[in-house]
């Protein structure tokens, strides 16, 4: 469980209380689906990030490891999905490791509900949780006060109308992996272009019986940006500057130890994922 | 009284070139509209090659950079080791997430180099401690929307040392100068793998 | 002040924290006390108003509580960061100090002057003169103007003068005159300054 901290809440009552409203917090004004198919699920999102009207982050992520075969995507508040599916991914690892078995969608969709609804829809995080189990293909939909549900098709966040109506009018019983892929793929992009809070790209997960998890990021780019036709470098000496300072590393030598290593570029950023 | 992250002033703003990352800030400290120093930097070291911004009230930036120093000098004890920016970032991320329901007034801003890979490093955040991996450019701080503007236009690929420090120093005292209550000044910090160039702007002083 | 009745006419608001160190401190609006401070080799050092003490008193003790234990005198530096600590705990308590703070001192050690500016937030900003209250807005202009980092002490009191005058001639409120007190390597010592001036409006 989080342990949170509210040594600054007094301060913030008190400031909050001569008038100062409360701080934006990065939102993923989003659009988010998950659709399910003969053999297994398909998650999508748009990858823009909001901050009021301002776009925050035009390419981020927000589909969310949870296991190996089950991943979310978040809506809402965007520190809050990201560390609330932090955190249930970590119990669902420990979960697993002390029953021995794969974890299944459902105990994480409850995991979810619990934490969730513990804090009354303050934790603004708001769910499609995907994934293939033992028990078979699970989709759930998971709000912030703690309600979830089962369906075959599902979207949620600003864009769910705009995706929703695509899935209400083109999809039918019995799709196929790709039939899956190219309708959530379409209902995202009813997102992006319907609904100012969801924008830029489409990223899609495939979690599939027997086959290895495929996170596509990115699966469609139908906002890129063309490339500027002059540039708008400054001649160098334009910015006048009144001192300088320079640490080398010869100087920096002094004060501490330097070892050089092998410029492995896997050595710091690999993340291990499922084989 | 307006919103917190307005009473003092003040911006941020960092940004990738090749092999190389820059990050720089303005020098005022404000309130409201009265301006109280003009030498009141933002950016702060904890590592030769890891730099935190911090843009927002004033004594949550004081706050805050203090428990990161203790933080980072604890980290560098355990480790024996200097903290990536990486890793730096998943320190500000879960720290300040650790204060959801009272945040710090706070829009932090790292920059760096990995030295393990070599790689510049540059990531934002929100007050709570979400993370905006960004591969161009990250700003904040009361300038931010017109810092927004600044970057998108001037901002290209590839840049080298140099070449990035004149767009990083136009786009800030491009953007301050459009907000009132940032400017009066400005430090950039130019890091390269093995090297790091401090220069303090030549700005308007009004 | 009590509301619209001043209770007494001559507090010093200040607290010496070591040998070195002096601070100043002024309660929130309505209690308008003003500080006014200017660092050069020496440091004049002005305040009118009345008590916050708690606050600078239990500051006070723990500095020397410090001194002693360690044997050690804490720099300006390392005793406004410890203030401003304080500050931005209490801050967090159920009932906050509302206090604006300058501190002022010599380092020990180096000898160097320097001069903090804190407000009841616990912003904590160094600079080369500060004021606090609406002594900001009539004396920063003056100080902006006529200070520089060589000033001498002769210099650095006409400047207090320009600025009290300044006050005397737009406060509207009758503030009840000045305590200076200026901060060496020596110490720190109480300045004669002529409270009792008349100065003429515009």
């Amino acid at each position: 469980m989080p342990g949170f901290d509210f040594s600054n809440f007094n301060r913030n009552s008190a400031l909050h209380a001569r008038g100062v409203p409360l701080p934006k917090a990065t939102s993923t004004g989003t659009t988010i689906v998950g659709c399910v198919y003969d053999n297994g699920v398909v998650i999508a999102a748009d990858t823009r990030a909001t901050s009021g009207p301002i776009v925050a982050d035009k390419n981020c992520e927000k589909l969310h490891y949870i296991a190996p075969k089950i991943w979310c995507a978040g809506a809402g508040t965007a520190a809050d999905t990201e560390f609330t599916t932090a955190l249930i991914s970590s119990n669902v690892e420990l979960h697993s490791l002390s029953t021995g078995r794969d974890p299944r969608v459902i105990t994480c969709m409850t995991m979810l509900k619990q934490h969730l609804f513990r804090y009354q829809g303050h934790i603004g995080a708001y769910l499609v949780v995907a994934g293939v189990d033992p028990t078979g293909v699970g989709l759930y939909t998971v709000h912030a006060h703690g309600s979830t549900d089962k369906l075959p098709y599902v979207t949620m966040g600003s864009g769910s109308l705009a995706a929703m109506s695509v899935f209400e009018s083109t999809w039918q019983p019995d799709l196929d992996k790709q039939g899956a892929i190219t309708l959530c793929a379409e209902a995202i992009k009813a997102g992006i272009f319907n609904d100012l809070g969801s924008g830029s790209n489409v990223d899609i997960c495939v979690i599939e019986n027997d086959k290895p998890t495929q996170l596509m990021r990115n699966y469609e780019k139908p906002n890129e940006r063309g490339t500027k036709e002059r540039n708008y470098r400054f001649p160098r000496g334009t910015t006048a500057w009144l001192n300088q300072k320079i640490i080398s590393k010869e100087d920096m030598k002094k004060y501490v130890t330097i070892e050089t290593l092998s410029g492995d570029d896997n050595l710091a950023e690999k993340m291990e994922v499922d084989s | 009284m307006g919103s917190p992250f307005d009473i003092n002033g003040g911006a941020c703003v960092a940004m990738v070139g090749k092999d190389c990352v820059a990050i720089a800030c303005d020098l005022r400290l404000g309130m409201q509209a009265l301006t109280v120093s003009n030498n009141f930097p933002k950016i702060f070291n904890y590592a030769p090659s890891t730099y935190l911004g911090l843009t927002g009230l004033a004594t949550d930036v004081n706050t805050v950079s203090d428990l990161f120093r203790y933080k980072v000098n604890m980290y560098r004890l355990r480790e024996e080791r200097n903290i990536a920016p990486q890793t730096l970032a998943n320190l500000v991320s879960s720290s300040l997430y650790e204060k959801r329901f009272g945040p710090f007034f706070i829009s932090p801003v790292i920059a760096g180099i990995n030295q393990t890979t070599g790689k510049p490093f540059i990531c934002g955040f929100d007050s709570i401690g979400c993370i905006d991996l960004a591969k161009d450019f990250i700003v904040s701080g009361t300038a931010s929307e017109q810092l927004f503007g600044t970057c998108e236009g001037l901002w290209e690929p590839d840049l080298s040392p140099e070449d990035l420090f004149e767009t990083i120093s136009q786009a800030l005292l491009a953007a301050v100068d459009r907000d009132a209550l940032s400017g009066w000044g400005a430090q950039v910090y130019i890091i390269e793998k093995d090297k790091v160039t401090q220069r303090l702007l030549k700005g308007r002083q009004d | 002040m009590r509301g619209p009745t001043i209770i007494k006419a001559e507090d010093d608001k200040t607290r010496q924290l070591n040998k070195h160190t002096l601070m100043a401190f002024s309660g929130e609006a309505g209690d308008t006390g003003e500080l006014l401070m200017i660092r050069n080799s020496t440091l004049p050092m002005l305040t009118n108003g009345f008590p916050l003490v708690q606050f600078a008193e239990y500051v006070q003790a723990n500095v020397s509580l410090y001194t002693m234990r360690n044997d050690t005198e804490l720099s300006p530096a390392a005793v406004s960061s410890f203030v401003r600590g304080e500050l931005a705990r209490s801050l967090r308590s159920r009932s906050p100090y509302t206090v604006n703070l300058l501190l002022g001192g010599v380092d020990p050690v180096t000898q160097e002057p320097s001069l903090y500016w804190i407000d009841y937030l616990a912003s904590l900003a160094p600079v080369p003169y500060a004021a606090h209250g609406y002594a900001q807005y009539y004396c920063l202009s003056l100080l902006d103007k006529h200070h520089n980092p060589n000033i001498s002490l002769e210099e650095g009191m006409k400047l207090l003068e320009r600025c009290t005058d300044e006050l005397k001639r737009r406060l509207p409120i009758d503030y009840k005159g000045v305590l200076v007190k200026v901060i060496t390597k020596d110490g720190v010592k109480v300045m004669d300054f002529d409270n009792d001036r008349v100065v003429r409006s515009a």
